[in-house]
C-alpha cells in the first residue's frame, strides 16, 4: 500500500488546509445571519492566498479542489427535479446555444476590430468568455497550438473577471430582484468559469445555485463543438484533430455523472434521508472546492493583465449580460 | 506496471498493485474521476439503504 500511503501523505496538508477553511467558513456563516458559507469559503481562500500564500507542502492537496467541485456537481444531480428542468430545458438550452454562438462571434469582433488583439489571443479570450473560462482557454489554446504566453495572458484575464463577477453578480441579482431561476440562468449564461458561476448562484439561493450549475454545464458541453469549429477555422496552421475524437476529448465527462445521478434520484430509488445525505456530501465538497477557488485568485497576477484584453472582455461581458438579463426576464 | 509472472513476493505484488492503482487513478481524466467518486457516493447510499 506504499503508493497509496505516499499519495495520501502528499495530499494531506493541502486537504487539511481546504478542510480547515471549509469548517471556518461554516462557523463564520453560522454566526452571521444572511452570510452564505460558500461565499465565506471563497473569501477566506482569497484572504489566505493573498497574505500567507499556499505553503509548497500544501500545493498537491489544494490542487484537488477542481475534482471536489466536479464531484459536488455530479452529486448535485440528486437535488435536481428533472421534471422542472425538462419543462424549462428547451428555453434554457436555446439561450445557451444562442449566447455561446453569438458571444463567440461578438467577442472575436470586439477583440480584433476594436481592441486590435491578434489571433489566436482573440480566440482564446472569446472561448474563455463564451464557454467555460480557463478550461476553455486551455482547450482552445491546445487546438490552435497557441503559445504558452498567449494562454497564460488570456487565462489571467478570464480569472480577473471570474473574481470580479463572483462579487458583482450576486449583488446585482439582489438589486434587480431576480427570482432564483432567473438569476441562476443569467449567471450560468453570462459568467465565465464553472466554479465562480456555481458560487455566485449559491450566494443568491440554493435554487439559483442549481439553475446556475445546470445552465453552466449545458454551456460546458458545447466546448467540444467549439473546439472542432476553431480547428476547422484555423486549418491552415492547425495540427489539430477535428472530428468526433476531438468532440469527445473536450466533453466534460462529469456531466454524464450529473445526468446519471439525476436519473437515479428521480426514479425514487433513493429515500428522502439518502437524498438529504447526498446533498450534505455535495455541500461539503462545494465548500472545500470554493476554499480552493479563493486560494487560486491572486491579486498580484491580475495586476499584470493588459488594458486591451480587459477592455475587450469587459465590453463582451456587459453586452452579453445585459442581453441575457433581458432574455431571462422575458422568457423565465 | 507490467506483471512479470512468478517473480517477487506477495508483498511486492501488493505494493506494485497499489502503486499501479494510484498511477491509473492519476492518469484518469478529472471528469472521469469526478464521475466515479460521485457514483461511488450514490452507490454507498443505495447499499446503506438496503442493509
Amino acid at each position: 500500500m506504499t503508493g497509496v500511503a505516499e499519495a495520501v501523505r502528499a495530499h494531506l496538508p493541502g486537504l487539511a488546509l481546504l478542510a480547515g477553511g471549509a469548517v471556518a467558513a461554516t462557523l463564520v456563516a453560522g454566526a452571521v445571519p444572511g452570510l452564505q458559507p460558500l461565499v465565506v469559503a471563497v473569501a477566506l481562500g482569497v484572504g489566505v492566498g493573498n497574505t500567507v500564500g499556499i505553503p509548497a507542502v500544501a500545493e498537491p492537496g489544494v490542487s484537488v479542489d477542481k475534482l471536489f467541485l466536479e464531484t459536488g456537481i455530479v452529486l448535485l444531480g440528486a437535488a435536481v427535479a428533472v421534471e422542472e428542468f425538462l419543462a424549462a430545458g428547451p428555453t434554457v438550452l436555446g439561450l445557451v446555444v444562442a449566447f455561446v454562438g453569438g458571444g463567440l462571434l461578438f467577442a472575436e469582433v470586439v477583440a480584433r476590430g476594436i481592441f486590435r488583439i491578434e489571433s489566436p489571443t482573440s480566440s482564446l479570450l472569446a472561448a474563455g468568455a463564451s464557454i467555460c473560462g480557463v478550461s476553455a482557454v486551455v482547450a482552445i489554446g491546445r487546438v490552435l497550438d497557441a503559445r504558452g504566453a498567449a494562454i497564460t495572458f488570456a487565462a489571467a484575464t478570464i480569472l480577473l473577471f471570474d473574481a470580479a463577477t463572483l462579487v458583482a453578480f450576486p449583488l446585482a441579482g439582489e438589486w434587480l430582484g431576480l427570482t432564483g431561476r432567473q438569476f441562476g440562468v443569467w449567471a450560468g449564461v453570462s459568467m465565465f468559469s464553472t466554479g465562480p458561476v456555481a458560487a455566485a448562484g449559491f450566494a443568491h439561493s440554493p435554487e439559483a445555485g442549481q439553475w446556475a450549475t445546470v445552465t453552466k454545464l449545458a454551456r460546458n458541453s458545447l466546448l467540444g463543438g467549439v473546439a472542432v469549429a476553431y480547428s476547422l477555422a484555423y486549418t491552415a496552421r492547425s495540427a489539430a484533430d477535428p472530428g468526433v475524437r476531438r468532440l469527445w476529448a473536450e466533453f466534460p465527462k462529469f456531466l454524464l455523472g450529473f445526468l446519471l445521478v439525476a436519473a437515479v434520484a428521480n426514479t425514487g430509488l433513493l429515500s428522502p434521508a439518502a437524498l438529504a445525505s447526498i446533498g450534505r456530501v455535495s455541500d461539503a465538497l462545494f465548500a472545500l472546492a470554493f476554499v480552493g477557488l479563493g486560494l487560486s485568485i491572486r491579486v498580484d497576477d491580475m495586476r499584470a493583465v493588459g488594458a486591451a484584453p480587459v477592455g475587450a472582455v469587459l465590453v463582451h461581458l456587459l453586452v452579453v449580460s445585459a442581453v441575457a438579463l433581458a432574455a431571462v426576464r422575458w422568457l423565465l | 506496471m507490467v506483471s512479470n509472472g512468478d517473480e517477487g513476493s506477495g508483498a511486492d505484488r501488493s505494493t506494485a498493485g497499489a502503486g499501479g492503482l494510484v498511477d491509473r487513478w492519476t492518469a484518469l481524466d478529472r471528469g472521469w474521476q469526478a464521475l466515479a467518486l460521485g457514483l461511488g457516493v450514490v452507490a454507498a447510499h443505495l447499499v446503506g439503504q438496503a442493509l
